[in-house]
């Protein structure tokens, strides 16, 4: 019963708090530009704008896909709430990610395949790092479950810092902030119409939007795992995590894709790797 | 009772067989193979309900002497093909097996006689079951694959008996390499498998098709001949009859340091036929054939058989360097090839490429050679022999509707075959996401590999490119004009039985994991490693692992099989069922205003207002992962791993 509380819990209120750190967003990054921007409760105004509007589309697999999209984010999401296996919640993660890069996919459409293709490209880029990280975090813990990071004592990130900064920019692509902002931007600026969203309006992009939220809570909660305990810390490096992206987003420009996975795959593969090859001498499993 | 079985299991096939080449209506043909694959399907299920046993076949008949007739004659066949095809490297290599195996008989005077012959234990009943079961609906598929295949080549004397006689007898000689135990007899049912393999391969007679064959036939004859010289080297350093024994040398009783290199040859001959760089030519040449031999090839038979004789020896090697080395070597085939296989633009290919890739991990999975790791591989020889047999049908499907086997023809299939495609979908999604069973095998490979570190990365890489290269290609099947009502297509049910049984197969055992692991596999993880019964934990919910560790046994990761397909459930079968759009909802898609016509047309004003139609293509990256760029690299590190993996077997003597 405690848990099924928790499941309604977790999907009701993470997009209370997405939706807010949305809100948060488009203040800051307009402050940071020098304008006034809107209310901090804007992106909920819009959500509900959307819903109500006629729902049109293009093909049907694509509301299958952008749901399914929706319906795993928050799947993956409660894996973290219920402090399950952490590789189970990479692989989740991966599944929503290949959802909305078949949504992209499922209509002839140009814009949106470029922005699927793209899709796929940031999930080759940050994928690595996340399952890279679940290894680091068996090495430190001896354990997959998310529930020993939290009745550990000595923090994550003491151990695990070089993986934190790979981390830090898997955020940048998860939150589609520049240089990673690829397949689809929050700003109008520099994009390709819209990405792989091109081809979604009304609910049907709510439900994106939706989704979204989930996924940056569920993001954040990732970096927070780095300082468990006490859970407040981990809360405020996430925080941090999350103005240090607004403000990377808004001082550098969009990479181009290629770009970015050569970066993921060297400098970021590195890290990861390092850190593992570090922890097990340190183990002495060698 | 046990006479009967192993004969339906090994003799029938054969018998069946040369019924079948004697048959020539096509409608009798077909009946004797139905009813040949209702007999080993059911013959299978018995073996599993009985249960583990030995057997010896009854005295009062030479079995080993025509054995060793038989073995000449394959061999003398190969020198006989060597010369029609000019293959000079077939010639080579069947020479290197018939001259050690006439010194073996002739010169050593060699008399082997090993008791039990065979061993009928869990790991060989799982391999039966998949071989009889999923090689059976292959051979089901194949019936009127093959009629269609001919009308489409316009033949004038049809070759339909003869690809049903290699087709069948294949599954004959895979039951009998499973079950054997004496090593010599292990070894001719090796060599049958790699001559149905050829004569298969070669089925269409095109120059290209003899090419690909002959490769096939000397890289697997360059196993046999490793295979060959662990069994002379066994023989005459290890005392005789008894080391040929395969329980004698798993069991540990020959158990010496002089073993490890004869074990490490045989590790190499797994490698040759499981297809593992740099052998992986002949594999992706292997898809000239018809689609029922790939089907069968990369699913229940050939492949498998390299990697169980691998996972068969693991106690063998366990806690040597050849262990890691070989845990190294597929570690590295299963990344090198899920980048190789990104770049490639036709649909058999990349399932070409993601067999080798799976082989590899699982490969890995021995090498790495604990309770977790060994139960892995198993698990993943079950799921990836009904995932890749049903994507191979799939292929053969497709290509028998659209004539072609490249990814670009198969745009928008959705809407052309909505069946197929939804089936070829399912096939696609079970072989890297989850709840399914490749993923839950790949799971527990990526936490049992901590004793591999270097594994673990390449599992960790090589699965990210996996998502990559089946959401391209399930991608380009989707992708469709803004247009409802796809008229069902029609299946004859000698495609759509085999299709919906694997299809169906998918989710029973994928659902049922659980339950089936714990009464059924573990057992068989207990036939190469003790202990995986005490660290897995598995029943309806899901499977957890524990750690080893005896006195503080903890949880090291669980998978919750019963959430996990209920999700999929919520999230994928809940809108395929329940989500509709009227007509009146549809809109074309955004092409700045451009469009030329109505929501379902692809054509745009392009320059002067001129009719154009738009084409969207797939991305293949050749420049940086083509076979060009990549091959000299992957192909040399392979072939230092392959050398290094013999090399431990020498030093650690």
């Amino acid at each position: 019963m405690n848990q099924f509380i928790t499941v309604i819990a977790t999907i009701v209120l993470a997009p209370l708090v997405g939706g807010l750190l949305f809100g948060i967003d488009r203040r800051v990054t307009a402050r940071l530009q020098g304008r006034f921007g809107p209310p901090i409760l804007q992106p909920f105004y819009d959500l509900f704008k959307l819903l109500g509007k006629e729902s049109i589309a293009v093909s049907r697999m694509q509301f299958v896909w952008i749901y399914c999209y929706l319906v795993l984010m928050i799947a993956s999401l409660i894996c973290l709430i219920m402090q399950s296996d952490f590789l189970v919640l990479v692989f989740l993660l991966g599944f929503a990610g290949v959802a909305l890069v078949l949504g992209g996919f499922s209509t002839k459409s140009p814009y949106s395949h470029f922005g699927a293709n793209r899709e796929l490209l940031q999930i080759l880029s940050y994928e690595p790092v996340l399952l890279l990280l679940a290894v680091g975090i068996y090495a430190q813990n001896g354990t997959f479950l998310i529930s020993a990071i939290f009745s550990r004592g000595e923090p994550l990130l003491l151990k695990l810092w070089p993986l934190f900064i790979a981390v830090l920019y898997v955020l940048t692509i998860k939150m589609r902030k520049s240089p990673f902002d690829i397949s689809t931007s929050h700003h109008a600026h520099q994009e390709i119409v819209k990405g792989i969203t091109t081809e979604y309006s009304g609910p049907f992009l709510a439900l994106y939007q939706l989704a979204e939220w989930y996924e940056i809570v569920l993001v954040l909660g990732v970096v927070a795992l780095f300082w468990a305990n006490p859970l407040w810390v981990g809360l405020l490096i996430a925080f941090g995590a999350f103005l240090l992206e607004l403000v990377i987003d808004n001082i550098a420009a969009r990479m181009t894709a290629r770009w970015m996975v050569r970066l993921s795959w060297s400098v970021g593969l590195v890290l990861g790797i390092a850190n593992i090859a570090y922890l097990y001498i340190v183990k002495g499993v060698f | 009772m046990t006479d009967g079985m192993m004969a339906i299991a090994i003799l029938l096939p054969v018998v069946a067989g040369f019924l079948i080449l004697a048959i020539r209506n096509y409608f009798a043909r077909g009946v004797v193979v139905v009813s040949t694959a209702v007999l080993l399907i059911a013959n299978s299920i018995y073996f599993a309900s009985r249960g583990p046993f030995t057997y010896s076949p009854p005295a009062g008949f030479e079995w080993a002497t025509l054995i060793a007739i038989l073995d000449y004659a394959i061999l003398i066949t190969y020198i006989v093909l060597g010369f029609k095809l000019r293959n000079r490297l077939v010639l080579i290599f069947s020479a290197t097996q018939l001259v050690p195996i006439f010194y073996f008989e002739f010169i050593m005077k060699a008399h082997v006689e090993v008791k039990p012959a065979f061993v009928v234990d869990n790991l060989a009943i799982v391999m039966s079951m998949i071989i009889s079961i999923i090689g059976s609906l292959i051979c089901i598929y194949a019936i009127r694959y093959m009629r269609d295949h001919e009308e489409h080549a316009h033949l004038e004397k049809s070759r339909q008996s003869r690809f049903l006689f290699w087709l069948v007898l294949f599954l004959g000689a895979m039951n009998g390499l499973v079950f054997a135990n004496n090593l010599v007899w292990l070894y001719f049912f090796w060599e049958v498998t790699t001559l149905c393999c050829f004569m298969l391969i070669s089925h269409d007679k095109t120059q290209i098709a003899l090419q690909n064959a002959a490769r096939a036939l000397w890289m697997n004859a360059t196993g046999g001949t490793a295979f060959i010289l662990a069994i002379i080297y066994l023989y005459s350093t290890q005392g005789g009859s008894s080391a040929l024994s395969v329980q004698n040398i798993v069991g540990g009783s020959v158990h010496s340091a002089a073993m490890l290199l004869p074990v490490a040859l045989l590790c190499f001959t797994g490698c040759t036929k499981a297809a593992q760089m740099p052998f992986q030519g002949w594999l992706l040449g292997a898809m000239v054939a018809p689609t029922p031999v790939s089907a069968l090839l990369h699913s229940s038979t050939m492949v498998k058989a390299g990697v169980y004789l691998v996972l068969r020896l693991a106690p063998a090697y366990a806690g040597t360097y050849v262990s890691t080395a070989v845990a190294i070597v597929g570690a590295f085939t299963f990344f090198g090839t899920s980048a190789l296989a990104i770049s490639q633009t036709t649909g058999k290919r990349v399932l070409a490429y993601s067999t080798i890739a799976n082989l590899g991990l699982i490969m890995a999975c021995a090498g790495i050679n604990t309770p977790l790791s060994i139960a892995a591989a198993i698990l993943l020889i079950i799921f990836h022999a009904i995932s890749k047999g049903l994507l191979f049908l799939c292929a053969g499907t497709i290509e028998h509707r659209i004539w072609s086997r490249e990814i670009e023809d198969m745009e928008g299939l959705a809407a052309k075959a909505p069946l197929v495609t939804l089936i070829t979908a399912v096939g696609m999604l079970s072989m890297f996401l989850p709840p399914f069973g490749m993923l839950l095998g790949k799971w527990i490979a990526i936490e049992a590999a901590y004793k591999v570190p270097l594994a673990a990365v390449f599992f960790v890489l090589a699965s990210t490119l996996t998502i990559v290269f089946w959401t391209k290609w399930l991608g380009r099947l989707l992708q469709v004009m803004p247009k409802l009502g796809w008229p069902l297509e029609k299946l004859s049910p000698s495609y759509s039985v085999p299709l919906w049984t694997l299809f169906i197969g998918i989710f029973a055992v994928g659902f049922g994991v659980g339950p089936l692991y714990q009464y059924f596999i573990s057992s068989a993880t207990g036939n190469v490693i003790a202990g995986a019964s005490s660290i897995v934990a598995s029943n309806w919910s899901g499977i957890v692992l524990t750690s080893s560790a005896a006195k503080a046994a903890s949880t090291v990761g669980s998978f919750p099989v019963w959430a996990l397909y209920l999700v999929l459930g919520i999230a994928l079968l809940l809108p395929m069922l329940f989500f509709g759009l009227k007509p009146t909802q549809l809109r074309q898609v955004y092409l700045c205003g451009e469009q030329s016509g109505g929501t379902d047309t692809d054509e745009w004003l392009a320059e002067a207002d001129i009719k154009t139609k738009f084409i969207l293509g797939g991305y293949y990256f050749q420049a940086t992962l083509g076979e060009k760029a990549l091959n000299p690299w992957v192909n040399t590190v392979a072939i230092l791993l392959l050398a290094v993996m013999i090399g431990c077997g020498v030093i650690s003597k």
